[in-house]
């Protein structure tokens, strides 16, 4: 069982190295808020599966703290275009 | 009993990287950012849902799985709200990158 989930463990990584790619080569800041919030989801879920690999809880407490930052960056990004308008 | 649980957690798994992917793929291919963010919000939630079942299937203790829980319940508040605030400041300033 563990060999099948480090498989969708890599998959995932694919999947966050284009949303990373999308970070980076795009053009406008709200494009790259959005990519960001789904770099994070994708981070959340490889903690959520290498807890249930290891069956360790110290990825869920990194899981937590990563849903609070992921939640504070798309406030304070989108208080900063609705106030520059950038 | 055990294989039962395995084999359940990996189905579920699959399903949240899958959508992951979908995630990943909706955010190269879509044009527009509120068009992009259809991708960001529904698929990464119901992806991160998936994995919380199959980890806390997993765990043996309670406290894990009320971390889980934790975990799940702020995504399912946090997202629909970061992405209306997103929405809105970008309704407000008017730049609505259209198609690029």
């Amino acid at each position: 069982m563990n060999n099948v989930l480090i498989v969708f463990l890599a998959v995932l990584v694919m999947s966050a190295v284009v949303t990373t790619a999308r970070i980076v080569w795009s053009r406008t800041l709200a494009t790259r808020a959005v990519s960001f919030d789904v770099l994070t989801s994708i981070m959340i879920c490889g903690f959520l599966v290498s807890a249930a690999i290891t069956g360790d809880g110290l990825y869920l407490d990194l899981a937590v703290v990563l849903g609070l930052l992921g939640f504070l960056t798309a406030v304070t990004v989108s208080r900063f275009i609705e106030r520059t308008g950038k | 009993m055990s294989a039962i649980i395995d084999v359940v957690s990996i189905v579920l798994v699959a399903l949240g990287v899958s959508m992951a992917v979908v995630a990943a793929v909706g955010l190269v291919r879509l044009p527009g950012t509120t068009t992009r963010m259809h991708a960001a919000t529904k698929p990464a939630t119901l992806g991160v849902l998936s994995c919380a079942i199959a980890a806390a299937l997993q765990m043996d203790d309670i406290s894990s799985v009320t971390k889980i829980a934790v975990i799940v319940a702020f995504q399912f508040i946090t997202i629909p709200i970061g992405a209306h605030m997103l929405a809105r400041a970008i309704t407000h300033s008017g730049t609505t990158e259209g198609n690029e």
